[in-house]
């Protein structure tokens, strides 16, 4: 790393793909615009703090003390001078001030026939909708390369905040209310997004991946997303499952038996199939199973644990879970729970993933 | 010889504030401005370790990407008691309370504060106020960043159980901070002695009113917020949380319309500080006195109209933010001021390089940095990307810390003589104040690089890449906190065995070098005579006492 920071100090140039000393790789339309008012200011800030210590430093050794007594003289003030060091910075920040809100205007102003995608973050994770292809993602955002995008975002609980640094875009997420975006990638790739509103426990895990693809990938790549489990027999649905759905309990649910925010899914099936779960009401599950009670089948405790999750808190839990419902198709559902009883075959003893979503080993 | 120092004896240690009464009742119910000042400095810097732990706790845990040392709860709660403790207990009153307290009614030529009981009364909401801190860490914790931010801290599923008490402390140390505000106002405007006219006031004096009119001004805005967001929690009354039909942005121009302004109640008085550092230690008059002058108070006007630039990201409208854009701009030209002007003090002067003025310096070369950084931060485009990131995290910390508590450190070496009647040992003043500046820097200098290159704040994990950063950064801190270490042993050596402080050992101009060290009871046994409070050459340097003298062939003013 030290190469790197010399190398971008000498040369100003950036040294590879990882972006400059100050900035990271720039892989968006308002990027270029943004570093630029960056580099501006740099260099204004450069000349002025070196005028600042040169100064101080060259009078500290001049003027340094040589004896106690008194013996300074020097001007009290100078109006023409102090008026001088008023009125120049006063004409500098102008031109940063205008420069700056230029460039805003452009990165907030979408231009037409933006790609719209509906964003929703909630604890810890963060939902991506493609209404065009009715695809979903969670913790992975799909967009075209050289196509405006535009996120139109909400939040489900608390504040949220979109930052993808190599696009220099951010926007908070709002509970109740829309908050906007957009961005035009301008390379194909995998780029960071980071959630940047604290939100409690788990903020500095709530981020996903932004993939730029090529333009004619896209289509084909959405639609496939889309309805992908459309199409899978029952022996195919905990694989995809494990690899698509899970991505968004796996902050606050643990593969590997190990309690977070809510209870692990390790060995969750076995314990539901018998009624196994207290809930902070101090009932039992096995009370609420069996024929004539509320849950006929243990499949469907779990599918009203997605749905509605806090008409039972399992004890020793605050019952953060947020509300799948609208979010996850029945197939989907039908996914999460053969997922649960196949959970053996589908991670190791650590909690590791251990099948691809086409059901083959992981390396 | 001897009977100059039985004489000197005499003076400074027969009857002074320090010994003139005794017992731990007459220290807690004193209205002795000086003592309340004492106390102040003694909790304030015990409240500054506490955070300082916390801070330490922070930098040992992000020394690796997974977290070093605590589980993510206990980061998020570890943060938070190190932004609201030195936010709420130190930075804020530092300055005003602890110093300005001991020494702005003797600059001014006053006896005392014009309400000494309301003196004390502040003192004691400052303790209460440490005591509502430490139950709410008690009574669960807090994990909602020092802001509060809503909906957060209203959602009882997800912020934990000491969040009432933590706005309480907050609340109660507001009151602290009005009444300091207010009575440093009337001091100022009712108690200055014949002869102290406005533009004769030492520019300490200036800072710490600007900084009262900003106290009283700003801090009643805090406190009904923080009343409307206990109510909120307490019985689900709608105001900041959608799902009520609140708003939750609506909390943040609350809390930023306080919040902003309070930064300048850190740094305007650290700024008065320094341009007494400056020109007492350059033994020059200060250059420009009028515009330093009234740049704090235009800082303290400014500042009330910018609160917005917090809020960039939040969704306010585009109008809105041009508009807070333009206004922070206008902040950044009185501090340019302030900074020639003190670089202009120096020009032709007499530089000691002591430990004071080597604070004085540190804070130029640091409030540099820490305002220049701002103008990123103030322009538009640049800050959509640079907000809640790092950057921000290291361009508040060269300003709070770097700058008002450096001013305040610099100030405390600066009046301590004067406070304690001793000296302390100059050698490892300077190597500490060098030790702290070199840690500060490597610290939060790499907190830029890495959050302008995407490190977002308040993370209790992070990326691989930022690693080196980070361990840089903890190396910083851990030389910074050595620093500190030593300094506290010094300071703390020198009440003790520390040689007896002369009268006046810089040769300052202002009034609290008149009378001896520490200071008698009650101040000046007759009223001194003001002139101008940077014209150095009557005095005049005294060998034995080691200290300075008025020169005998000058004229004293009024004479």
């Amino acid at each position: 790393m030290i190469e790197t920071i010399l190398y971008s100090l000498l040369s100003n140039v950036p040294p590879t793909d990882n972006g400059t000393f100050w900035l990271p790789r720039s892989a968006s339309t308002v990027a270029e615009n943004i570093d630029f008012t960056f580099e501006l200011i740099n260099w204004i800030c450069y000349f002025f703090f070196a005028v600042i210590v040169v100064a101080m430093v060259l009078f500290c050794i001049k003027y340094r003390r040589k004896s106690p007594n008194m013996t300074c003289d020097g001007p009290t003030h100078n109006t023409a001078l102090e008026l001088t060091w008023t009125i120049a910075p006063l004409l500098l920040v102008v031109v940063i001030f205008t420069v700056g809100m230029r460039g805003y205007l452009d990165l907030r102003e979408a231009p037409e026939g933006c790609y719209e995608v509906q964003v929703t973050g909630q604890k810890w994770s963060w939902t991506f909708n493609h209404p065009e292809f009715g695809a979903t993602q969670v913790g992975e955002l799909t967009v075209p390369v050289g196509k405006p995008v535009r996120l139109l975002m909400t939040s489900n609980d608390v504040l949220h905040s979109v930052w993808i640094p190599d696009f220099r875009v951010k926007m908070d997420v709002i509970p109740g209310r829309y908050t906007s975006l957009w961005f035009e990638a301008t390379k194909v790739g995998d780029y960071q997004l980071n959630c940047t509103e604290y939100c409690g426990k788990d903020h500095s895990k709530m981020l996903a991946k932004v993939h730029v693809i090529p333009v004619d990938e896209f289509d084909a790549t959405m639609i496939k997303l889309a309805s992908e489990y459309e199409d899978m027999s029952r022996a195919e649905l905990p694989a995809y499952a494990i690899n698509r759905l899970y991505n968004r309990c796996v902050s606050c649910h643990s593969l590997d038996g190990s309690s977070g925010t809510g209870p692990s899914f390790n060995g969750l099936w076995d314990r539901v199939k018998v009624g196994q779960v207290k809930f902070t009401s101090g009932e039992a599950l096995s009370s609420l199973l069996g024929d004539a009670t509320e849950y006929g089948e243990p499949e469907n405790y779990i599918r009203e644990s997605i749905l509605n999750p806090q008409k039972h808190i399992v004890q020793g839990y605050l019952g953060s879970m947020p509300s799948f419902q609208g979010q996850l198709k029945e197939k989907q559902i039908t996914a999460m729970i053969e997922m649960f009883k196949h959970l053996d075959e589908l991670t190791d003893a650590n909690g590791n993933i251990t099948v691809n979503k086409d059901g083959t080993p992981t390396e | 010889m001897i009977t100059t120092e039985a004489k000197h004896d005499n003076l400074s240690m027969s009857d002074n504030y320090l010994n003139h009464t005794k017992g731990i009742k007459s220290w807690l119910f004193t209205l002795d401005h000086k003592r309340i000042g004492m106390m102040y400095l003694i909790c304030i810097l015990l409240a500054f370790l506490l955070g300082g732990i916390f801070a330490m706790l922070i930098r040992f845990h992000l020394l690796t990407p997974d977290g070093a040392l605590m589980t993510q709860d206990q980061y998020n709660q570890a943060f938070t008691v190190h932004g609201a403790v030195m936010v709420f207990l130190v930075i804020i009153p530092a300055v005003p309370a602890a110093l300005g307290n001991f020494v702005l009614p003797i600059m001014l030529g006053a006896k005392d504060v014009a309400f000494p009981r309301l003196n004390l009364f502040s003192w004691w909401l400052w303790i209460l106020g440490l005591v509502f801190f430490l139950i709410s860490l008690g009574t669960g914790g807090v994990d909602t960043g020092w802001t509060f931010y809503t909906p957060y801290s209203i959602d009882k599923a997800s912020s934990m159980g000491g969040v009432i008490p933590a706005l309480i402390g907050a609340f109660v140390l507001g009151f602290s901070s009005i009444f300091t505000g207010m009575n440093f106002i009337v001091t100022i405007h009712r108690l200055r002695p014949v002869g102290m006219t406005w533009f004769r006031m030492p520019l300490f004096l200036w800072g710490t009113y600007a900084t009262a009119i900003i106290q009283v001004l700003a801090t009643p805005v805090i406190g009904i917020t923080l009343l409307l967001l206990i109510v909120e929690r307490s019985f689900g009354i709608g105001i900041f949380d959608p799902a009520l039909g609140g708003d939750p942005v609506l909390y943040q121009h609350f809390f930023w319309f306080y919040s902003h302004p309070a930064v300048y109640i850190m740094i305007l008085p650290a700024m008065g500080i320094v341009s007494e550092l400056i020109a007492v230690h350059s033994h020059r008059h200060i250059f420009g006195y009028k515009f330093i002058a009234y740049s704090s108070i235009a800082i303290a006007m400014f500042g009330f109209l910018v609160w917005g630039h917090h809020m960039f990201t939040s969704g306010q409208s585009q109008l809105v933010n041009i508009i807070f854009s333009l206004i922070t701009f206008s902040v950044s030209i009185p501090s340019a001021i302030k900074v020639f002007n003190w670089l202009a003090t120096l020009y032709k002067g007499s530089i000691s390089l002591n430990t004071p003025m080597l604070y004085g310096l540190s804070f130029i070369f640091i409030f540099g940095i820490g305002g220049l950084t701002g103008l990123y931060c103030a322009t538009l485009n640049t800050d959509v990307h640079l907000h809640d990131s790092y950057f921000i995290v290291a361009h508040f910390h060269y300003v709070m810390m770097g700058s008002a508590l450096i001013g305040f450190i610099g100030g405390i070496h600066h009046w301590w003589p004067k406070m304690t009647g001793k000296m302390y040992n100059e050698a490892w003043g300077r190597f500490a104040c060098v030790l702290v500046f070199v840690g500060f820097n490597v610290t939060f200098f790499t907190q830029f690089m890495m959050g302008s290159r995407g490190m977002p704040r308040r993370y209790a994990t992070y990326q691989p890449e930022f690693q080196t950063y980070h361990v840089i950064s903890t190396i910083g801190s851990t030389i910074m906190a050595l620093g500190f270490v030593i300094t506290a042993i010094y300071l703390l050596h020198s009440v003790f065995k520390g040689k007896k402080a002369p009268r006046n050992p810089w040769g300052g101009r202002s009034l609290e070098w008149q009378c001896s060290s520490p200071p008698p009871w009650d101040n000046f046994a007759e009223q001194p005579e003001v002139g101008d409070c940077y014209d150095f050459s009557v005095l005049v340097w005294n060998e034995e006492e080691q200290g300075y003298d008025w020169r005998k062939d000058a004229v004293h003013p009024g004479e």
